[in-house]
């Protein structure tokens, strides 16, 4: 082999070792902090669909990790759900839920918000795919399992003043007190394009230029809904 | 000291990386309907692109030339990369913003473009600024346009209210037309201040 | 199979990668002003994108995801998460679709090649062709549909640069202010034809 092709071979493959080293310290070192950051991301989240109040009209975070974790602790318990059967999967959280079971949504989480033994409040996460990409937020019921109690729309890559209006709180603070279940049954819920009806319980105003945005979230809000009947129908059965 | 002046002012209105290199268009249009990702992207930007700079032109007598673009992009990519990781651990909320975009760095063309033409024929001092002067020749577009846009769109710059309570914003703005018909009423603008026109 | 047609509809006119994504515009702009070099970057463009997007996506897939390693039965492999490898990986595997077809057009087709000059190679850095990947990473799109959102980005991008060619090709006898001419008067009307295609946003999709 000729000098010129050895010294190019040496060559590339230092740069291959010496990129792939900073990149995999980098990326192992940083590795904890960043899942902190998505855990503590997430919780937030959680605890805003539940009515905390955890972030300004911004949707910047005004409370502490320790906050955060404090109230988890207190009154917060996480169980998972099978789809087909409603049945709590004991002894599972979602750290052991696979992205295959996130993505079917073959296990679901659920949070249970508890005043000592009972439970009074309950959230889910709902996820679908919006215009650009896909959206994820949670969805947060009343004891009776019929009003919202709240929504957020935490992630997504809509565009702004657009389809991103779905995480501004004038558009979240319009779910609550929606009524998605009645007479026995689930409602259809809808983001109309335009205004909604006045005094309406099951639609919301859509976001004016983002009725994609809008249909999407019309459908994977109903989508889940469905998803996690089968559970609500047992606790409101007993 | 005339030539480092110069090295960090050219970019600035005479060869501006947008509007007369014609590099790195796609980030321009793509992050400025608000201030703020504008702002973090050309924070990122100047990071990637001065230590680029650097890194090549440290490299450039020992880079074999026929994987010359190869390693560039290697050194791109491990600095975006690197930006990335750094961004997701310490400033979580911004990198949730900037998503995609911030891979986007590393086939923004001026990064490339700035490696090529300078970098690779000046040694690192010099590189370093020319990488300064161009992310600063990139920022002041990317401010310029974000703000119209911002403004046009929805009244506010950099989240804060500047225009009157009944202003409805255009909508235009926000969608890629807008950005479009911006930029090259900027670039008209500044050419005929500048007076370097293309000929056809 | 309606899901492909919808998919494919899609990314070529609702949401063209160059007209509503700005992706890939340093080449847009820079080699629009002749209808032949236009359609020469287009195919080009067209097929590395088919061809990197479904690639991209196997990989990603079987080496590079959370849990992708599970298939070589390693369990510590198993539990490793490389996706942050995902940009250098998905650049190398378009700088080499890149060179080879900088290599079948050279054989091939020679006044293209020289035509193209130094932006075949720059292909690579085309935002568009690495952007498509880390669309179809972000959305989730399996097999099928990377072929066929690489294979339609492609073709809008196609699209909308070769009409762009035509149209500056008869600018040629207007009489264009001198600070407009060539970027500004092109910026304008790639701004132009973006509204023309905002206007596919209300087509309605069976299914």
């Amino acid at each position: 082999m000729q000098k010129e092709d050895r010294d190019l071979i040496v060559f590339a493959t230092i740069v291959c070792i010496v990129c792939s080293l900073v990149l995999s310290a980098a990326a192992s070192l940083l590795r904890e902090r960043q899942d902190e950051n998505i855990e503590f991301d997430r919780r937030v989240n959680v605890l805003q669909a539940f009515g905390e109040a955890v972030k300004d009209e911004k949707g910047k975070k005004i409370v502490g990790m320790e906050d955060v974790n404090a109230m988890f602790a207190k009154h917060i318990e996480e169980v998972i759900l099978d789809p087909e059967s409603g049945d709590i999967l004991a002894g599972l959280s979602s750290n052991d839920l696979t992205s295959q079971d996130k993505q079917n949504k073959s296990k679901l989480p659920l949070y249970l918000w508890k005043e000592g033994e009972q439970v009074t409040r309950y959230a889910f996460p709902i996820s679908g795919k919006g215009l650009w990409g896909p959206i994820y937020g949670y969805l947060a019921f009343d004891q009776d399992l019929a009003t919202v109690l709240g929504v957020t729309f935490y992630k997504h890559i809509e565009t702004p003043g657009l389809g991103a209006e779905c995480s501004s709180p004038w558009f979240q603070n319009n779910f609550k007190g929606l009524k998605l279940w009645a007479d026995g049954a689930l409602r259809e819920f809808s983001v109309v394009k335009g205004l909604a009806e006045e005094g309406s319980t099951t639609d919301v105003d859509g976001i004016s230029g983002a009725t994609i945005t809008g249909r999407g979230i019309t459908s994977f809000v109903n989508e889940d809904l469905r998803l996690y009947n089968t559970y609500f129908n047992k606790v409101r059965g007993s | 000291m005339a030539k480092v002046k110069d090295i960090i002012v050219d970019p600035l209105s005479d060869n501006n990386p947008i509007t007369i290199q014609v590099l790195g268009i796609c980030s321009a249009l793509a992050v400025t309907v608000k201030m703020e990702t504008a702002a973090v992207m050309c924070v990122a930007l100047t990071v990637v692109l001065v230590a680029s700079n650097t890194a090549i032109s440290a490299l450039r007598k020992v880079i074999p030339s026929r994987i010359r673009m190869i390693v560039e992009m290697c050194v791109i990519a491990s600095l975006v990369i690197l930006t990335d990781q750094i961004l997701k651990a310490y400033m979580f909320d911004v990198s949730q913003q900037l998503s995609v975009f911030v891979g986007l760095i590393i086939t923004n063309c001026i990064v490339m473009g700035r490696a090529e033409a300078f970098a690779l024929q000046n040694p690192p001092k010099e590189s370093f600024l020319d990488g300064l002067g161009n992310a600063l020749g990139y920022s002041v577009i990317l401010i310029l346009v974000a703000s119209f846009r911002e403004i046009l769109a929805s009244g506010t710059w950099y989240g804060f209210n500047v225009t009157p309570a009944n202003y409805l914003g255009n909508g235009l703005a926000t969608l890629a037309p807008g950005a479009f018909i911006i930029v090259g009423l900027i670039i008209w603008v500044q050419r005929t201040f500048t007076r370097k026109f293309e000929i056809d | 199979m309606q899901e492909l047609i919808n998919l494919a509809v899609t990314s070529i006119f609702i949401e063209n990668i160059v007209l509503a994504y700005f992706l890939g515009m340093c080449s847009f702009l820079a080699l629009s002003k002749k209808v032949e070099t236009a359609s020469g970057l287009g195919l080009a463009v067209v097929f590395v994108l088919a061809i990197t997007c479904p690639l991209n996506h196997l990989i990603s897939k079987f080496l590079l995801a959370p849990g992708a390693l599970t298939w070589t039965k390693v369990p510590a492999l198993a539990a490793m998460d490389l996706s942050f490898l995902n940009f250098i990986c998905f650049i190398a595997v378009i700088a080499s679709m890149v060179q080879l077809v900088e290599m079948i057009l050279d054989r091939y087709f020679p006044p293209l090649y020289n035509a193209l000059g130094i932006f075949l190679p720059l292909i690579t850095v085309n935002c568009s062709i690495l952007g498509g990947s880390l669309f179809m990473v972000e959305r989730k799109y399996d097999l099928a549909e990377s072929v066929v959102y690489g294979a339609s980005s492609g073709f809008g991008f196609f699209l909308a640069i070769v009409g762009l060619a035509a149209i500056r090709k008869k600018l040629r006898y207007s009489n264009i202010p001198d600070g407009l001419k060539g970027l500004g008067i092109t910026f304008i009307l790639t701004g132009l034809m973006a509204i023309g295609f905002l206007c596919f946003a209300g087509i309605s999709l069976g299914g």
